[in-house]
């Protein structure tokens, strides 16, 4: 038999990486949470519905628990009260978790300059991916959750342990 | 807040010990500007410059009268031409839509009445805009409520929102509290108005009007005046252990740097301060451990 003649058993099997593997299901099968803060979460609603169907995604089964979910999408205004709710949230959901800011207010505290705002949700919580807009739309939407797709399928399990530890000292 | 009576002019104010890092002379486009004018609307104050401005017009023209008189002796003695005589000048018609409308004098019966039943409790009445405007004792604003609401004439069945006004360039009151009331029954509106003094409590409205409740809370949470005899006198809006009044002119718009804060630094330190704060509303000491 010759190196260039596949064998039977090749007809049947395909070799990869583990880590490939863990990422391809992780990304292919990303549960949000149900949580919206203002009105960017009419805008991610519409990205879930029929329309737009992110659900193509593998993204659609938005959970009613963080403790289901692995992304956790701020869609809106953070102000000083809710903070801590979703630094709460943040922490009740399993590793590995994953966070969008969807608009300008979760990213940077948008037009809202005043007293009471968190000018960007990355001051209580990491954020993975920053969408911009006012608010966006679910075109941007949907390709900020592509890239968080990317960013998934790009990460390693040494680094993100990593990250996890030196997080938690 | 440092005298009731005095006008509030801090530029930069003194913010509170605590764990704010907010500097506002490293930015100075945040800095305060107070308001230098009251701007509340009153027939009284109306009348009373109207009234001015005519006087300051004709000791004008009176002023222009006696110089040409001079003028034209001296030219008499000198053998000249006389001067022209002057004209008076008619003011231009300012016909521009974005003045405020003029408060007028109260025909409307049911300020009449009010004004009838209070005597001498009453401030003020007029009309603005076909808006039927009540300025009360700060005292006897309970008791104008129950009029408005009780009396057979007047009617008011429902409050229909209670709003704050923060004027520091007054000199004696601080805040305006104003009631807009609604009859159903009639279809008319009214305002009752009172002026408070810098820690002044006015009498609550909630047990004639339950909707008074959250917004009494509100008036209370954004410009820090506190009502006798409600059931609840807390924060509605803003966290219970913030600090400052937001609505008021002299409060920065981005705060005194509580939003500065960052959570991920300081882990769960805000959360175990709610914690804290909600077991000493319970009377449970968290702090320290109990004695065996």
């Amino acid at each position: 038999m010759g190196m260039n003649q596949p064998s039977a058993l090749e007809h049947i099997l395909i070799t990869t990486k583990v880590e490939k593997v863990m990422n391809w299901s992780r990304a292919s099968s990303v549960w949000p949470v149900t949580f919206g803060l203002a009105c960017c979460a009419i805008e991610m609603m519409a990205a879930g519905a029929s329309r737009f169907d992110f659900d193509r995604f593998g993204a659609g089964i938005f959970r009613a628990s963080p403790r289901q979910a692995d992304l956790m999408i701020i869609a809106g205004t953070v102000t000083y009260k809710m903070a801590p709710i979703i630094k709460t949230l943040y922490d009740q959901m399993p590793e590995p978790k994953w966070v969008m800011a969807m608009g300008s207010c979760a990213t940077a505290g948008g037009p809202f300059d005043s007293y009471h705002t968190i000018q960007g949700v990355d001051k209580v919580i990491p954020v993975d991916v920053y969408i911009p807009g006012c608010p966006p739309r679910p075109e941007a939407f949907i390709y900020g959750f592509l890239k968080l797709q990317d960013k998934i399928m790009t990460s390693s399990l040494a680094d993100r342990y990593k990250d996890i530890f030196e997080e938690v000292g | 807040m440092s005298e009731p009576n005095a006008p509030q002019t801090p530029e930069t104010p003194e913010a509170p010990a605590g764990p704010y890092v907010y500097d506002y002379k490293a930015a100075p486009n945040r800095q305060i500007t107070m308001p230098k004018t009251v701007p509340l609307p009153s027939h009284r104050t109306y009348v009373a410059e109207q009234k001015a401005a005519a006087e300051a017009d004709e000791a004008k023209w009176q002023k222009t009268l006696a110089d040409y008189e001079t003028a034209k002796a001296k030219a008499e003695a000198e053998g000249k031409d006389a001067p022209k005589p002057p004209v008076r000048p008619v003011p231009r018609k300012d016909d521009t839509d974005m003045k405020p409308p003029v408060p007028q004098e109260a025909t409307d019966p049911d300020l009449l009445k009010l004004q009838a039943l209070l005597g001498d409790k009453v401030e003020e009445v007029f009309e603005q805009a076909g808006e039927l405007v009540c300025q009360v004792k700060k005292e006897a604003i309970h008791e104008a409520l129950a009029f408005c609401r009780d009396e057979a004439a007047l009617k008011y069945e429902m409050l229909a929102d209670q709003s704050g006004t923060h004027y520091p360039a007054a000199k004696d009151f601080a805040c305006s509290v104003v009631y807009h009331l609604t009859s159903i029954s009639r279809r008319k509106r009214l305002r009752l108005r009172i002026l408070v003094p810098e820690g002044f409590a006015p009498e609550s409205a909630c047990s004639l009007y339950p909707s008074a409740n959250w917004m009494e809370r509100e008036i209370y949470d954004m410009l820090g005046i506190r009502f006798q005899n409600h059931p609840d006198m807390t924060r509605i809006l803003c966290p219970e252990d913030w600090e400052g009044y937001p609505l008021r002119k002299d409060y920065p718009t981005v705060g005194w740097g509580q939003r500065d804060i960052s959570f991920r630094e300081d882990r769960g330190g805000m959360l175990e301060r709610i914690a804290l704060q909600k077991a000493g509303q319970l009377g449970i000491n968290l702090k320290q451990p109990k004695a065996e």
